[in-house]
């Protein structure tokens, strides 16, 4: 699909704030196109790393459960760890990975409330790994802004 | 728009009986307040054998909204406060009756040559920070300092006990976060567990808070005069320092040091202290940081939840739900790591 969905995105934007959004006469009508015109802009980014962000999140929280299996007691928790550390992204659209994550997301926060009621430096750990994790997650899907970037 | 103004013509009619012809021209809807449609018009009607004009605002229940809170609530909340001389729009008429407008709205006093600033852009004041941020500090220092049985607020409101109105706050919006949330929220939910373990001395008093009193939610003139607070629906009892919070929250800020890009934090809460007459506790404050981070996800979460399910298909529902979700999630996980750290556990 030539141009590419990031150009038509930012050529898109440039347009509705320079071109479309001042000719506008209702103060409602200026707003709301202003800020389509900042979701296109937003949308140039996500449709370029969409896949990348969720391929890379997926494999952090199979890689964290991975490592906390050894930690848990035999039960359910630690079942359903185990069968999520050794699972795999069912394709690269981003519904099926978005799916994965929504699941994998799920059972990391239940992993991160039992550590926070285990004692012990692993533990400890554990819960700093997670937030790390879910810091670099949380940077990695960072939205720019047309003024900062 | 034409519907509407014969329909707010008829209605305002009806509660002037005294008055005749009314009319309703210019009316325009404003931009922002997702929470409610708000319109701003002009009516003129003849009383006493002159004509008489007045700049309105109507205020009415969207089908779905960024916040779901009670109409009567923002109403009631001027109502209180318009008398004490805080700036606000004088309230004047509140309706349930779904038969005027389709849904419940209000009309109050539009108060003119002035503007709001948005949130999401660089030095919103410019040179008038200064005066302004004082202004702004000042008077929610006054708010918080009110008696709410005084101005007649308590009446209309839940009077939580002073050592679980955290609780009570806390429990809403996380009520909110798992209802709405369209996928799993392990920040919001980490952070919320914190907050839960940690729970915050409870307020020396229980004040009127505002609920959403920051950057964009007031208007001022050419003159750096801050005319009118506004936006009181999600105002409720509970303890001040959720409004100093929100206030400070750096989604409002765009990455400047300043609270709400006016003045600096220190001078902020100095101004603060010294018009409620309260001491702030920084732990306490701390607390109510990291809830006012969380209270946004939940708000930000439940708007992506309305559009997406095409209740409220107003673009910023969406943009509130990509984009203030992203700052608020960057925010927690920047403060959290130390919190957990500084927690004594074994």
């Amino acid at each position: 699909m030539k141009p590419d969905v990031q150009t038509v995105m930012m050529r898109s934007f440039e347009r509705i704030l320079t071109d479309i959004a001042p000719h506008l006469c209702s103060e409602y009508a200026v707003g709301s196109s202003s800020v389509i015109g900042l979701m296109m802009f937003q949308t140039a980014t996500e449709f370029e790393r969409a896949a990348d962000i969720r391929v890379q999140e997926n494999a952090a929280m199979r890689g964290l459960f991975d490592e906390a299996v050894g930690m848990l007691p035999t039960g359910e928790l630690r079942t359903r760890v185990e069968e999520a550390a050794s699972s795999s992204d069912p394709s690269l659209k981003i519904s099926e990975l978005d799916q994965a994550n929504d699941a994998l997301s799920a059972l990391l926060i239940e992993l991160q409330a039992h550590a926070e009621t285990m004692e012990g430096t692993a533990a400890r750990k554990l819960e700093t790994k997670i937030w790390d994790e879910l810091a670099r997650a949380a940077t990695a899907r960072r939205l720019p802004h047309p003024i900062t970037g | 728009m034409e519907e509407i103004a014969e329909k707010t013509a008829a209605y305002l009619a009806h509660k002037n009986p005294d008055s005749s012809d009314f009319e309703v021209t210019d009316l325009s809807r404003i931009h922002g307040g997702a929470s409610r449609e708000t319109y701003r018009f002009r009516a003129s009607w003849t009383e006493g054998g002159a004509r008489k004009e007045r700049a309105l605002i109507l205020r009415r229940d969207p089908e779905a909204s960024l916040i779901e809170t009670e109409r009567d609530v923002e109403f009631n909340a001027y109502r209180a406060f318009y008398p004490t001389g805080l700036p606000v729009p004088e309230p004047l008429y509140l309706e349930t009756d779904e038969k005027w407008l389709e849904r419940p709205f209000f009309v109050m006093e539009q108060v003119e040559n002035c503007q709001a600033a948005s949130p999401f852009g660089p030095d919103p004041y410019g040179p008038l920070a200064e005066k302004i941020g004082e202004q702004f500090w000042r008077h929610l220092g006054t708010i918080a300092g009110q008696d709410p049985a005084a101005i007649g607020f308590a009446a209309a409101a839940d009077y939580p006990a002073p050592d679980t109105c955290w609780k009570a706050a806390l429990d809403y919006w996380e009520g909110e976060i798992d209802g709405d949330a369209l996928c799993p929220q392990p920040i919001a939910k980490g952070a919320i567990r914190w907050l839960r373990r940690n729970p915050p001395p409870p307020p020396k008093r229980i004040s009127v808070v505002h609920g959403d009193y920051r950057t964009g939610n007031f208007l001022y003139d050419d003159e750096g005069e801050l005319k009118t607070i506004l936006d009181w629906e999600m105002c409720h009892l509970g303890d001040p320092l959720e409004d100093i919070a929100w206030a400070a929250d750096p989604l409002w800020a765009f990455n400047d040091p300043r609270p709400g890009s006016m003045i600096d934090r220190d001078k902020a809460l100095s101004i603060w202290s010294e018009h409620s007459g309260i001491e702030i506790d920084p732990v306490a404050l701390r607390w109510w940081e990291v809830f006012s981070a969380v209270k946004g996800l939940a708000i930000w979460i439940s708007a992506g939840k309305e559009y997406e399910e095409g209740n409220n298909v107003d673009p910023i529902m969406a943009f509130s739900s990509w984009y203030c979700t992203d700052v608020h999630n960057r925010q927690l996980v920047g403060w959290m790591p130390d919190l957990i750290n500084a927690e004594s556990r074994s």
